[in-house]
């Protein structure tokens, strides 16, 4: 493709030159705030503002400690860990038999239900923050990892129901007649013959909802508040930034360590991460 | 957005198996019927999420000028003072200028990334690994790195100041806070959407694309003429998305980076819905502005599905 369009006259390459162009300028623009912000963290503010884009002259791991310190940051990843880690067992537990119902279901009532959950891609939850904030406190949750915990996976739903339904569908009734024949009950065909085929589905939405959960922001700055014992790194994160006199340095730092779980499971999972990503919008 | 995808799923796939249903309505039980198993996900959906919907729509019409005040009927008091506020006017054009300037610079930048990717040029692989980057990163960890970026002595500044320009404070001075904001989207927002695009235009048939190249069609009428017709009920629904995503969630990055200020130049709607609530404890207020955004953003759905409706 490429050795044909340089043939073609200056005039119809105009489309590739103007979009080539324009994809680099975007590449340079998501790679320059990245270094910058990783040098940042090895530097202290004056070499900072002196020259933003120099290399640091060491290799010094002190503004990661006083992040660290600071904003009480390990305590804060083990609190992200543990509310992910629960929020997406919570929704697994929920969406799996949910979807297989309504694979299976044949009435109206099974379109009904879907309708609603499809529905849900138009809540505006974050515009009804402070009923949820109510329901928190209704139920003596408030300020509390576990409230956090219980709303999430609600959030997560309408995608996950979607996605593990339309993967559901996709398995012949016939398996599942035959395993009632032998007496499986309901939940025996969910787990023997539906979950094993339904692993990519599962990989995709746990992905998902890993990065969607793991990078929650408003929810648990509301819900579960400043509290150290029980905040998350995102909401940790923020405490750096100070109105008078920013230690940059020690913010790039904090961020850098709170991206790498995320870049971790990234790297790690590459071509199932982007698959999952993509078809996250197109069903949704 | 899955409703407008899955209703056209929905209807193929209800038509596709004709004779089937039949005998399978004849021996169909309750459970089969019932979906049974999809209720707890259901009541707790119920809970978490339409419930609060549901109370923000009453609490629109009380008067709860505070946590500890027992809450009284307004009626439409609410939505009058909200009327009359020159703050919720100011937010409202604030959320129009970052829609209509946005948005359509969002989806053609996209629309263009995509069209170049496709093409496979050297280097596609690299883009697209670079494109998934701001999807990954929270809002916080974004808005941290532009912070450090956009202050008067950070980076930006750095490279302008050889240029001559130089000692903007880009999020402190009122012509420039909106449109910092407005740039902290674009960067997040261009990278994903060009990636949904892409993973559309992927599917175009590249025989069609040959034979107009053949008939002479340059690259600029390829993209325009072939491309975005056929993907356009698709960037319809990313241009939702988008749309969704500016509207609601941009009171995230207003609350990292500018709280709304200076004055009310980054007050956005969905930033005024949380200061209402949570800084003056005026919940009245707040959720009459939360279902007037509920509005916006259904009319707004309507208006872009009209714009992109498919046409082939």
């Amino acid at each position: 493709m490429a050795r044909r369009t340089a043939a073609l006259p200056l005039r119809d390459r105009i489309g590739s030159i103007t979009s080539g162009t324009l994809a680099w300028i975007y590449a340079a623009l998501l790679i320059v705030p990245f270094y910058y912000f990783i040098v940042s963290s090895f530097k202290d503010n004056e070499q900072i503002f002196e020259s933003p884009l120099a290399l640091p002259t060491t290799w010094d791991l002190s503004n990661f400690t006083t992040a660290i310190d600071q904003a009480d940051l390990w305590l804060a990843v083990a609190n992200s860990v543990l509310t992910t880690l629960f929020a997406l067992l919570l929704t697994l537990v929920l969406a799996l038999p949910a979807s297989f119902a309504l694979a299976r279901a044949r009435g109206r009532a099974g379109k009904v239900v879907e309708g609603v959950f499809a529905l849900g891609f138009l809540i505006p939850s974050f515009a009804a923050l402070f009923p949820t904030f109510l329901l928190a406190a209704a139920l003596g949750l408030f300020h509390t990892r576990t409230f956090v915990v219980f709303l999430l996976p609600a959030t997560a739903l309408p995608l996950s129901v979607v996605i593990l339904t339309s993967f559901m569908r996709t398995i012949p009734r016939e398996l599942e007649e035959a395993a009632s024949m032998d007496g499986a009950t309901s939940l025996q065909v969910l787990r023997q013959v539906y979950l094993p085929i339904c692993i990519p589905g599962i990989a995709t939405v746990l992905l998902l909802n890993f990065l969607s959960f793991w990078n929650a922001y408003l929810y648990p700055l509301i819900l579960i508040g400043p509290d150290t014992a029980q905040r998350t790194i995102q909401v940790a994160l923020p405490t750096l930034k100070v109105d008078a006199g920013t230690d940059y340095g020690v913010l790039m730092a904090g961020t850098l360590f709170t991206l790498l779980p995320v870049y971790l499971v990234y790297t790690l999972l590459q071509r199932q991460m982007q698959r999952a990503l993509l078809s996250g919008a197109v069903k949704g | 957005m899955t409703t407008l995808v899955d209703a056209a799923t929905d209807t193929a796939a209800g038509t596709s198996p004709p004779g089937a249903p039949a005998g399978a309505r004849r021996r169909g039980t309750l459970r089969e019927r019932f979906p049974g198993l999809a209720l707890p996900a259901l009541v707790w959906y119920a809970v978490f999420m339409i419930g609060p919907v549901v109370a923000m729509f009453v609490i629109a019409f009380l008067s709860w000028p505070g946590m500890l005040v027992t809450p009284t009927f307004a009626g439409l008091d609410n939505f009058a003072t909200v009327f009359a506020d020159e703050t919720f006017w100011a937010a409202t054009r604030n959320s129009a200028v970052q829609i209509v300037v946005g948005l359509p610079v969002m989806i053609v930048l996209a629309f263009l990334l995509a069209f170049y990717v496709v093409q496979k040029p050297r280097g596609h692989r690299v883009l697209r690994y670079l494109l998934f980057i701001p999807a990954l990163i929270s809002a916080p960890a974004t808005a941290m790195v532009f912070y450090a970026m956009l202050n008067p002595d950070g980076l930006v500044n750095g490279i302008l100041a050889p240029l001559g320009f130089g000692g903007t404070a880009w999020l402190a001075d009122p012509s420039t806070a909106l449109g910092a904001i407005i740039a902290v989207e674009l960067w997040s927002g261009i990278g994903y959407s060009a990636v949904l695009v892409a993973s559309r235009l992927d599917g175009v048939d590249t025989e069609i694309v040959q034979a107009a190249r053949i008939d002479g069609a340059g690259d600029w009428r390829i993209a325009w003429r072939m491309y975005w017709p056929i993907a356009r009920d698709f960037i319809g629904v990313v241009t939702m998305l988008q749309f969704l995503s500016m509207l609601f969630n941009s009171a995230q990055n207003v609350l990292l980076l500018t709280q709304g200020g200076p004055g009310t130049s980054t007050t956005t709607l969905a930033y005024l819905i949380y200061q209402k609530a949570f800084v003056e404890a005026d919940l009245g207020y707040s959720q009459a502005v939360g279902v007037v955004l509920f509005v916006i953003g259904l009319l707004g759905m309507g208006a872009i599905r009209r714009v992109l409706r498919a046409t082939h």
